[in-house]
């Protein structure tokens, strides 16, 4: 290999940092997203794809959200559902379900980062919502469905079960 | 001699006598000192304020701001968001440990429940952390009404117990009860849109929104037909769109919707009435959450037939009210949540 060549190089630790950078965003190795929290906490659990985000995620540190967001479900690991789709409403989602517990809502979390559209999570829920979280709901999905919505309790990563 | 001296102190005495009691001729014809000497004697405001140390404590003041006093003077604690009972025998407020931060929307459920008489004597705690959230008086001031994620609560305060309960309709902090007894208001997540006021029927449990859209710190008129209320409308320009919240009156059914005072480049919040509803308190800040962050905000005052009122230049909210009457606006020291009675708690100093 000329120095040119030599120069052109991608140098090897890029590698596994830019994994470990994907991993951490959005579409990261599969996993089953399993855990002590997600198969113990709530009282339903499932593993489904995130197929709509309801809208922009607000970012005002200032407030407090719960956040509706529609799902596919992939396979039910606890509890039973109606159909194959799936509202849930997700505390304040800019921030990492591991930062996410306040005063407000003190036993939830989980290993999810970031929402992104396409994205499989492991879930542990709970419902109606309103017996869990007293708080502002922003709702994109309020003309579309009237019907449970779910409270997520702990939300993990996962890959395609 | 005899007669002249005494002819000077009779005119000393005179001129005195209309200055402390605030006449024409003690403000020089001074729209906002004629203001605050019209307020002098019109009762006390309770408020929470840094006190010393830079802990939260609970302070009372006449409405003029003269009179200033602290009232728990604890350290140890923060105490935040006085009430007086509706008859003012009593005075709750709620207490935090030292050190936590003061939250604009967590405040309710936040420390203890404390009830005290009405100067802060004889403090008792009522509930332990977090109980009782977002407690305030019944009408006969018996009983508090609580809002917790099971629903509204009805706590009577002789036996602790709850003796009812009503649905929450997606109300989540701020509950009052109309002085009539006859209605609750709150902030709900209300046919798709969250911070919603709304008001609920006692009796049947009815609801119906009152203002949809960015509204919070709702409160009664003492006619339990209307309510005082913050909003921050949506399509204003200023703060990058974001922006400012204004206090309105609005009625319970929500048809007469009407500002009472607004300003771009401050957030207006914690609108207490005066007992007979001619007179507004308010908090008046450049950035938005109250100053809950800060140690509060200046307390400003006004009167409501001046209502509507806007400060600063403020084109954009002038364009769309142009009604506006600019009356004056008494600016003290900073306070947040006060609350004001014209009974005569503080007494004499």
């Amino acid at each position: 290999m000329n120095k040119a060549a030599r120069e052109r190089r991608v140098p090897l630790w890029i590698a596994p940092v830019l994994i470990a950078f994907v991993a951490a965003s959005c579409g990261g190795p599969p996993d089953t997203g399993e855990d002590a929290h997600v198969t113990t906490m709530g009282t339903a659990e499932v593993t489904a794809e995130l197929v709509d985000l309801g809208g922009e995620l607000i970012d005002r540190p200032m407030y407090d959200y719960a956040h509706v967001m529609k799902y596919r479900i992939l396979k039910v690991h606890r509890g039973e559902f109606d159909g194959d789709t799936l509202y849930v409403a997700h505390y304040n989602p800019v921030k990492a379900r591991a930062d996410v517990a306040d005063a407000r809502v003190p036993e939830i979390g989980g290993s999810l980062k970031s929402f992104c559209v396409g994205d499989i999570h492991r879930m542990a829920l709970e419902a109606p919502m309103d017996d869990f979280y007293m708080g502002g709901i922003i709702n994109g999905f309020f003309d579309e469905w009237k019907g449970t919505i779910y409270w997520a309790v702990w939300t993990n990563r996962s890959g395609r079960p | 001699m005899r007669k002249a001296i005494a002819c000077v102190v009779a005119i000393v005495s005179a001129l005195a006598a209309l200055a402390a009691y605030g006449g024409e001729a003690s403000t020089g014809g001074d729209p906002v000192a004629q203001l605050a000497a019209e307020l002098h004697d019109k009762g006390w405001i309770a408020f929470a304020a840094p006190g010393t140390g830079g802990a939260w404590d609970i302070f009372l003041a006449r409405p003029d701001g003269s009179d200033r006093r602290n009232l728990t003077n604890t350290p140890d604690f923060e105490e935040v968001a006085p009430r007086f009972s509706p008859d003012s025998t009593k005075m709750l407020y709620r207490r935090l440990a030292k050190g936590t931060q003061l939250d604009h929307d967590k405040w309710g459920f936040q420390g203890q429940l404390v009830i005290a008489e009405p100067d802060g004597g004889n403090p008792i705690v009522f509930g332990d952390e977090g109980e009782f959230p977002w407690a305030s008086w019944s009408p006969d001031g018996k009983r508090v009404v609580c809002l917790d994620k099971k629903g509204i609560e009805v706590v009577d305060l002789a036996t602790k117990e709850i003796v009812e309960r009503y649905p929450r309709q997606g109300i989540y902090q701020q509950l009052c009860w109309a002085p009539d007894g006859a209605w609750f208001c709150g902030v709900a997540n209300h046919g798709g849109a969250s911070w919603t006021v709304v008001r609920v029927n006692a009796k049947s449990g009815e609801l119906n929104p009152v203002r949809s859209y960015q509204n919070c710190t709702p409160d009664w008129f003492p006619d339990s037909r209307h309510i005082i209320l913050s909003s921050r409308p949506a399509g204003q320009p200023g703060a990058e769109g974001y922006g400012y919240t204004q206090l309105w009156m609005v009625s319970g059914d929500g048809q007469e919707q009407r500002l009472v005072y607004g300003e771009d480049g401050f957030h207006i919040y914690g609108g207490a009435l005066s007992p007979d509803a001619r007179y507004v308190a308010f908090t008046r800040f450049p950035k938005d959450g109250s100053g809950a962050a800060y140690g509060g905000a200046p307390l400003c005052i006004m009167r409501m037939a001046d209502a509507p009122s806007i400060g600063g230049l403020s084109p954009d909210l002038r364009r769309l009210h142009p009604d506006t009457k600019d009356g004056p606006i008494l600016v003290l020291d900073p306070a947040w949540e006060p609350h004001w009675t014209y009974a005569d708690v503080g007494g004499d100093r």
